[in-house]
């Protein structure tokens, strides 16, 4: 028999990761299906990361395993050598977890893409590895960008990465702030301001209040009653600026009656994080004026349909404040004061819940829709998350290397020799090394120790190219050829630590964007493995 | 250098890629460099330590390997629980129960040819200096403090003419994680920057005792206080399901009382097992950047971190890589001692209960000596019955502003020296 409360076999597995994206998540991932193509060092370090929750598998390589590709790759061992990578890799890389199901094509992506386009459809990620020509990817990417399936191109040369994610809109409602309290100091409700009225209107009465209680009143109250007495002598004003809130740091202190009293101490503390005017944050006002907030279909995702009733709550009966989270950090006080003044804010939470729901029903009703296709639990989510929800519009490959290419911020970055877009410059310049082969075939720069001169002069020629493409003026043109001389180096190999970090790096991300939670980066990262740095841009 | 053959007789292929940048100068390496067969040799001869078999240790193993490390130590005094297998790739359901350093070192060396991984099931302190002098380089990943510090300490003890180990070290918690690149005695190290890795601050235990207010407290309430009441001399297992509910039950019951909602199973194993969120993505960026800078230390073939790279992914994708500095008064690595301003009043207890809770010395069982003095010592017992008047007595009667006190402890593998200042 199990003892009391005791988790399931499947909760201790996964105990730790449950930790962080909670059962919801876990069920996204156990849902998911990911395409990996090529099964390079990069690649399978990936999916080893990913083994640890998601459903399915597929790899994508029609090539078979070289002795050096043990130099790298984990996934492949002495028994592999002349075999299809694909399935050493697949096999290997199930022996990780039996609940996770994997599969191989023995094939190469440019054949597939156009043998078989609607199969790319049914992923729930892709990710590009290795040395894959220029027009496949952007084939991918015409493929998967207007259906939103994620899209990772990550290239590991050296020591360089760069990872690239092409997805078209992404929302986010659990973002995991550090902490959702809305202590709604400057704008309390009826009931908080009964509460401070009971428990703290007496607080600076020494003959009415105990020293005892003086010393565990909950510091929300502290503060609320001390900023009645303020607006008293300030014209009814709130302290706003920074001089005026080191003021009332003072002015709280002087109602201190011991330097034991720590709710005081706690108030002070919570002056500059929870001073604020409560206005709706502009990452939430993007969400609000999106047009898929102000046109509902009855196609519209879950999400705009909970953003428009927060929305509709918001402005049209709330007096432009976002539902109240509920929560409350701990404080210093009493049990029960502090479980009371905790059920203030869960009370007004519930009640302002309702109202989003009742909205929410009623827009769903509005489209012709089932009024109970949105959960409650999904509505609470998104209130308590409605000052940190977000909205991630992305760029398609084809923007970035065809229709609309980010020339000013490749100029602005390209001034400063430690930048790492010197490495971006020379990543493209590798990628379209390999592309350019009019044989098919995709030798890298620097393959050769007899041809690393050649191969360079190659290289900085496609960077002037793509420059002059983008009408940049090369700067820093130094750091851009020692970038070369790096990518260069490795004639395309790759260094395992290195394709180890890459995939650490792309799995965060795959999970974040599986599960929608947390913040997924946009749209590019280039790390550098001899400066240990990162840099993201959006290109 | 029959040494340096291993790699090229072993496959003449294998190591191409890592050979590519053995045998090239790259436009950032050190102009020392020499390229070929000598970063290729100190490969094959440098023994490396690796501390830690758990989530980032099978990493570890597994970079050094296909760094071409060679002879490669592990020590590990873990045994394989059924929450590792998901993230500690090397490990399989039937391992369960095995030791850590054992299973991680045996599937390594079947993957990878040629390496050779001498596992150890033991803790790091049943080793001694002549054991750890042998290392070209120590790299940790391991969730401990306390470890930690000890393995520090013991490598900038261990400076002198001939010896300087590099310690590389690395931890995750959820998102986030960092690396670092310590040279004891020359830049800073783990004791120089303990206050950014100090655990959460306790709970007071009156709050515990009187009046909780959230779930954890109601947790540990019942194995801080309730446990040890009710089950006298029993050690708490928190490994051993029963007692874990035993503790979840006592929880929920002081909830209840409370009116306080939210005790859960899971988080009753979280805090009385300090449970640091873990996950496989973040212990792979980790252990990849730590191995990196081995093998750039160990070849020279590229400048290595200077000092410390913290990595952030709960939003975005955030790096940031800094030079943590020294400090001089660090009691480990610094050669001044730190100042320590007292209440004269208090009484040699109350010192040492201060002590015990800050942050940057979390000390257990300290004993206290002057230059001229002992104070109070924790062994043996003779000595500990004679020291143990002093404990009542106030600090104005033992000592005297501006003495040095010498601290020592079995969590902390140096002396602590405070230069004491009377307040007031």
């Amino acid at each position: 028999m199990s003892a009391l409360g005791a988790p399931t076999a499947k909760e201790k597995k996964y105990d730790r990761q449950l930790r962080l994206w909670g059962a919801g998540g876990q069920q996204a991932l156990e849902h998911a299906h990911i395409l990996l193509i090529n099964a390079t060092a990069a690649g399978t370090e990936t999916l080893k990361n990913l083994t640890t929750g998601i459903g399915r598998f597929t790899i994508i390589d029609d090539t078979v395993v070289k002795d050096e590709d043990l130099g790298a790759n984990f996934f492949l061992d002495d028994g592999s050598i002349g075999l299809s990578k694909a399935q050493k890799a697949c096999e290997l890389l199930r022996e990780l977890n039996p609940d996770v199901e994997g599969d191989f094509i023995n094939d190469n992506i440019t054949n597939f893409i156009t043998s078989s386009p609607d199969r790319l459809k049914e992923f729930t990620v892709v990710i590009a590895t290795g040395n894959i020509p220029l027009s496949s990817i952007l084939s991918l990417d015409r493929i998967l960008y207007p259906r939103g399936i994620p899209f990772f191109i990550l290239k590991c040369v050296g020591f360089a990465i760069a990872c690239r994610l092409a997805l078209s809109e992404h929302t986010i409602v659990e973002t995991h702030p550090e902490s959702i309290a809305d202590l709604r100091l400057f704008s309390p409700f009826p009931e908080l301001v009964a509460l401070c009225e009971e428990k703290a209107a007496n607080m600076d009465d020494k003959e009415r209040t105990s020293s005892h209680e003086h010393g565990h009143i909950p510091y929300v109250l502290v503060l609320l009653q001390a900023l009645k007495d303020w607006r008293s002598t300030h014209d009814g004003n709130n302290p706003s600026n920074y001089r005026e809130k080191a003021e009332f740091k003072s002015f709280l202190r002087g109602k201190m009656w011991s330097p034991d009293d720590e709710n005081f101490e706690e108030a002070i503390a919570a002056v500059l994080p929870h001073f604020n005017s409560p206005t709706v944050p502009s990452a939430t006002k993007t969400i609000f004026e999106d047009s898929r907030c102000k046109n509902l279909t009855a196609d519209s995702a879950n999400f705009w349909v909970i953003a428009r009733a927060i929305k509709d709550f918001t402005y049209e009966k709330n007096d432009g404040l976002l539902p109240l989270p509920g929560a409350l950090p701990d404080m210093k006080a009493e049990s029960k004061d502090y479980i009371r003044l905790q059920n203030v804010y869960k009370s007004k939470a519930r009640a302002d819940l309702a109202v989003v729901v009742d909205l929410v029903r009623s827009l769903l009703s509005g489209l012709g829709k089932d009024q109970e296709s949105i959960s409650e639990s999904e509505v609470e989510t998104f209130c308590k998350h409605a000052s940190y929800a977000k909205l991630i519009t992305g760029r398609s490959l084809r923007s970035e290397y065809e229709d609309d290419p980010k020339a000013k911020t490749i100029s602005n970055e390209l001034a400063d020799p430690t930048s790492l877009i010197h490495y971006y410059l020379a990543l493209r310049a590798y990628e379209t090394f390999i592309s350019e082969q009019s044989n098919g075939e995709h030798i890298p720069p620097g393959f050769e120790d007899s041809s690393i001169q050649r191969d360079s002069s190659k290289m900085e020629q496609h960077i002037n190219a793509l420059l002059d493409k983008l009408a940049v003026t090369p700067t820093s043109t130094e750091a851009t050829s020692k970038a070369v001389g790096e990518i260069v180096r490795a004639g395309g190999g790759e260094l395992h630590n290195i394709s180890s970090l890459a995939g650490g790096v792309v799995a965060q991300e795959v999970i974040k964007v599986i599960t929608k939670q947390y913040i997924s980066m946009n749209n590019t990262v280039i790390l550098d493995g001899i400066s240990s740095r990162s840099q993201v841009y959006e290109l | 250098m029959a040494t340096a053959t291993v790699l090229r007789t072993e496959s003449p292929d294998r190591w191409r890629y890592l050979n590519n940048i053995l045998n090239r100068k790259g436009p950032y390496t050190d102009e020392a460099f020499t390229p070929g067969d000598e970063p290729k040799a100190f490969l094959t001869d440098a023994k490396i330590l690796v501390i830690g078999a758990g989530g980032l240790g099978c990493e570890i193993l597994k970079n050094l390997a296909l760094s071409g490390f060679k002879d490669i130590h592990v020590i590990d005094m873990d045994t394989i629980d059924i929450s590792n297998l998901n993230r500690q790739f090397l490990f399989r359901e039937a391992d369960v129960g095995k030791s850590k350093a054992e299973v991680a070192a045996a599937f390594v060396m079947k993957r990878v040819r040629g390496v050779n991984i001498t596992p150890f099931n033991c803790a790091i302190q049943d080793k001694d200096d002549d054991y750890y002098r042998q290392f070209k380089i120590v790299v940790c990943g391991l969730d401990s403090v306390e470890a930690r510090r000890w393995m520090n300490a013991t490598l900038v003890n261990l400076v002198d003419d001939e010896t300087l180990i590099p310690l590389i070290d690395g931890g995750t918690e959820g998102f986030k994680g960092q690396s670092r690149v310590i040279l004891p005695t020359i830049s800073s190290c783990y004791e120089c920057s303990l206050d950014m890795h100090t655990p959460r601050a306790a709970v007071p235990l009156c709050t515990l005792a009187s009046i909780p207010r959230q779930p954890a407290h109601c947790i540990e309430w019942a194995s801080v206080i309730q446990w040890p009441k009710e089950k006298g001399d029993l050690k708490l297992d928190t490994d051993d399901p029963e007692h874990i509910s035993w503790l979840y039950t006592k929880a929920l019951g002081r909830a209840e009382e409370f009116n306080i909602p939210g005790v859960t199973y899971s988080m009753t194993q979280g805090v009385v097992k300090n449970i640091i969120p873990a996950i496989a993505s973040t212990n792979a960026i980790v252990a990849a950047s730590c191995c990196n800078e081995a093998l750039k230390i160990a070849t020279t073939a590229a400048p290595y971190l200077d000092n410390y790279m913290m990595y952030t992914g709960n939003e975005g994708i955030y790096t940031y890589t800094f030079t943590h500095e020294k400090k001089d008064d660090c009691p480990v690595c610094g050669n001044l001692p730190q100042n320590l301003e007292v209440n004269p009043e208090w009484t040699l207890k109350e010192l040492m209960e201060r002590l015990q809770e800050r942050p940057e010395t979390t000390l257990r069982k300290p004993s206290l000596r002057t230059s001229s003095k002992t104070l109070y010592l924790q062994a043996p017992k003779q000595l500990e019955e004679q020291t143990r008047p002093n404990l009542e007595k106030k600090l104005k009667e033992l000592i005297e502003a501006g003495d040095e006190l010498s601290i020592s402890d079995p969590g902390m593998p140096f002396n602590l020296r405070l230069i004491i200042s009377f307040s007031g």
